[in-house]
């Protein structure tokens, strides 16, 4: 396993290095630079102005010697400055990944609890009113777009019901504990792990549906052993392999974070600072994220793949 | 909240999660809106947000409660010589710097010559009118800007390097840096500097207490500013992503102000529990023609434009009344003529000009804009099917980050679809006249393709026209014959508005350009 794991990581640093030169390129590609933003088109700003400003940036140098400078500086360690802020990449990332992280990673678990929960005791109740009820609001969860439901879940429970804030990471001008903090993450995380719930459960239901119907299980209840101990013993664990693929392929949320919703509760994430840095062609900030997105995506993957051993005994790494 | 259950848990959910703010907290999204900055600066490189940075650093003049003349700030009164090209201020005695050293007239040379030094990264828009010896100074071939004179402590004697009539007015964002306090920061760190978020020593009526990047900046009252003792404990400014969750913050309780869109305006003004500010933008929308197209060359075509679009149904119905329609760049009145044309709509006279002006209609043009809010892009529909049923096949194209390097360095554009902030004591002389955009190539080296003579000679006279009146008149003459020639594609000038809550104590907010800064007195500021 150790072996196919350094394999793994060795492979990854091309692929790292194909990710950053195709980002830098797609932001070359697109109008403007960072310039046009700190620009306010209604202001009257001199051309002396922008062309000053984009001397500045380095911006007046090709671009193979501005990703090369941006290369040479990362092997330093050193992501380098945000260009409409002033703050160091690296910090500003990390201080957006813990928040896109507490956020995400709360949804992700409560998503996978209860999603794995529901699909087990749907399955097990198929065609019941159980079933039909909580597929029904599956859909319905997986078919809200993020942002009506952010806004509703707001205008219901911290507007008309003002029992959640209505954004934020924590209240200001007061003392802010865990207790308020936790307070602030409960409806953000609420919305984000509705559609994810809906689509666990559905793997999860399909998924044992289809293992209760094999071979070893019926052997299994024809051996007299009670129907709890054949799907948790027995079914459960074979019907988590695909399970366990879709949680894997949803990791890098926990990274990239959910612009809508970020943006609804004023949560500060990944997801609205990408979106800034792109939409201000913030060339640092913009492959700093990318770079940080890619590793974490690929150190997921790698996860992924050493989580299918532990759970299934017959997979062996070279 | 006439609900009682709804009051009963609001209560309970406050008492219980701590919520209850502080005695003496005013909250506010300060920076949501045209005039804020989504992305928290200094004074120096900040492009808007002079709302919330004047609260902690003065210049030595602000613009008057209404943005239309100016207001005395760190300087009392100021005079010049008889042709603008000396400018004297008299300092305010007594005022301190938040850390109780004392404001004189060295820290007002120190905040040019910090500011000017070699490898500034200043922002443009704050930079005031050049003076005597700055730029030799700024290129390293000085030891101190010669135009700049301490006659005493509380004097200062400024040389221009260009009669300046209207020189103050270029102070408004020219804020004043404490000389003691810093050392080891140059204006090449400007942006990347943590002094103005950790240090921020400003004579402001509030003293900076704490930021938290992407979320708050809190400020406590200054006990010692110069207009009183701020009634307020504490001031803080919370960061919004969108305007909708500033909105529903609000509603909820959780702050005490934000900017509002025009249609939101309307809804939340008429509760009796928020109070509505509103005021002129400052900013005229309208259309720019490129005429390196020789179609655009033809006054006809241009007033085409203007008599196909109902400029005032969009201003009433599709813009909820917030809008007035305008007959030149400037939207100040007072720089109107008594008369001209206000291009009523009238479909027919619009095709008979492009009949007249040999338009192909098969032909569609592209309109390009920065503007993606639901208010521009209501208008721009409008404006659209106007301008179809006039014979005129047009398409809006919103480019908001790239707009600046497609609109002002390339060529290929037809039209514009912006807005342009015209202040009351500066024209946008810049965009009419010749070499007003040196990055532009071409036999006419303007920024539309073309020079304006009768304009540039109006320009030439405006600019050392010290006398108010005779400066007025001059603005009504530029008005009158952008108007009759349709130079552009006037539309309107459209109102911004914030909110708050009612209950407030002499609150007040106005919606100044880049957010001021304006005489806005916080130091009354106060809570029920």
């Amino acid at each position: 396993m150790f072996t196919f794991a350094l394999r793994r990581v060795l492979t990854s640093i091309p692929v790292l290095l194909a990710v950053t030169i195709l980002v830098f390129a797609l932001v070359e590609l697109a109008p403007g630079d960072v310039a046009d933003y700190f620009i306010n088109p209604e202001a009257n700003t001199s051309p002396e102005a922008l062309a000053e400003m984009r001397q500045a940036y380095g911006l007046d140098r090709p671009a193979p010697v501005r990703y090369a400078i941006w290369l040479g500086q990362v092997v330093r360690g050193d992501l380098g400055f945000s260009f409409v802020s002033g703050e160091p990449v690296a910090r500003m990332v990390l201080r957006r990944f813990q928040n896109t992280a507490t956020l995400m990673s709360v949804a992700l678990a409560v998503s996978i609890v209860l999603g794995v929960t529901l699909g087990v005791f749907v399955a097990v109740r198929q065609y019941s009113i159980w079933d039909h009820a909580l597929s029904a609001l599956s859909f319905l969860a997986v078919s809200m777009p993020a942002f009506v439901t952010g806004i509703l879940a707001l205008y219901l429970f911290a507007v008309l019901l003002p029992i959640f804030p209505s954004g934020g990471i924590r209240s200001v001008g007061v003392d802010a504990g865990l207790w308020d903090r936790i307070h602030h993450l409960i409806l953000p995380a609420a919305v984000l792990s509705l559609a994810q719930t809906a689509t666990f459960m559905r793997y999860t239901r399909f998924s044992v549906l289809e293992v209760l119907r094999a071979d070893y299980v019926r052997t299994a209840r024809g051996k007299g052993l009670a129907e709890r101990r054949v799907t948790m013993r027995h079914g459960l664990p074979n019907a988590l392999i695909p399970v366990i693929t879709v949680i894997g392929l949803s990791l890098p949320v926990l990274v990239v974070g959910a612009v809508f919703t970020e943006t609804i509760f004023s949560w500060p994430g990944m997801g609205t600072l990408y979106l800034t840095a792109v939409g201000s062609r913030d060339v640092p900030l913009v492959m700093g994220l990318n770079l940080f997105i890619a590793v974490v995506v690929l150190a997921a993957n790698l996860l992924t793949d050493l989580a299918y051993g532990l759970v299934d005994p017959r997979i062996r790494y070279e | 909240m006439r609900n009682p259950i709804r009051k009963l848990t609001a209560i309970a959910a406050a008492l219980a999660l701590g919520w209850a703010l502080s005695a003496g907290t005013l909250i506010g999204a300060f920076d949501v809106g045209p005039g804020g900055l989504a992305v928290p600066a200094g004074p120096w490189y900040n492009t808007a947000g002079n709302t919330w940075i004047s609260k902690i650093w003065t210049p030595l003049v602000v613009q008057d409660a209404t943005a239309s003349g100016l207001a005395p700030a760190l300087a009392t009164e100021w005079s010049s010589n008889a042709d603008f090209t000396e400018w004297t201020f008299n300092l305010r005695p007594g005022v301190t710097w938040h850390d109780g050293a004392p404001f004189t007239a060295a820290d007002v040379k120190f905040t040019w010559e910090w500011v000017h030094a070699p490898g500034s990264q200043a922002a443009p828009e704050t930079a005031p009118s050049p003076l005597v010896g700055q730029q030799a100074y700024a290129d390293g071939a000085a030891d101190a800007i010669e135009g700049l004179e301490i006659v005493d402590d509380l004097t200062v004697r400024f040389h221009t390097a260009e009669p300046s009539p209207r020189f103050p007015a270029t102070l408004i964002k020219a804020y004043i840096l404490p000389a003691h306090a810093l050392t080891g920061v140059t204006a090449a760190d400007i942006r990347t500097t943590d002094w103005w978020f950790t240090v921020a020593i400003g004579t402001g009526p509030f003293m900076h207490d704490e930021f938290v990047a992407d979320q708050y900046w809190q400020l406590a009252a200054n006990p010692d500013y110069w207009a009183g003792a701020p009634k307020l404990d504490t001031l803080i400014n919370r960061y919004f992503a969108d305007e909708t969750a500033a909105i529903l913050a609000l509603e909820s309780g959780e702050i005490h102000f934000t900017y509002v869109s025009g249609d939101v305006a309307v809804g939340l003004g008429e509760r009796p529990d928020f109070e509505l500010y509103s005021g002129p933008s400052g900013v005229t929308n309208y259309l720019i023609f490129n005429y390196r197209d020789p179609a655009f060359q033809d006054v006809r075509l241009r007033q085409a434009f203007l008599y196909a679009i109902d400029r005032q149904a969009i201003a009433e119905v599709i813009l909820n009344g917030t809008a007035q329609v305008v007959p030149c760049i400037t939207p100040f009145e007072a720089f109107w003529p008594e008369t001209y044309n206000d291009y009523a709509y009238d479909p027919e006279m619009a095709r008979s000009l492009l009949a007249e002006a040999g338009w192909d209609s098969s032909r569609e043009l592209e309109i390009v804009t920065y503007y993606t809010s639901q208010f521009h892009r209501d208008a721009m529909a409008a404006m659209q099917q106007f301008l179809s049923e006039a014979g005129m096949r047009v398409s809006f194209l919103e480019d908001p980050s790239g707009y600046n390097s497609y609109f002002y360095t390339g060529q290929n554009w037809d039209v514009s679809y912006r807005g342009l902030g015209v202040n009351v004591q500066a024209f946008p002389y810049r965009f009419y006249e010749e070499e007003g955009w040196p990055e532009v190539v071409g036999e006419e080296r303007t920024l539309m393709g073309q020079r304006f003579p009768e304009l540039e000679t109006l320009f030439a006279q405006a600019r050392v026209e010290g006398d108010p009146d005779a400066y007025q008149a001059l603005m009504q003459d530029i008005c009158r014959v952008q108007n009759e020639q349709a130079i552009e594609g006037y539309m309107w000038t459209a109102v911004r508005f914030g909110v708050a809550r009612a209950d407030l104590v002499d609150f007040y907010w106005y919606p100044a350009p880049a957010g001021g800064p304006y005489d806005d007195r916080p130091e009354l500021w106060d809570l029920p």
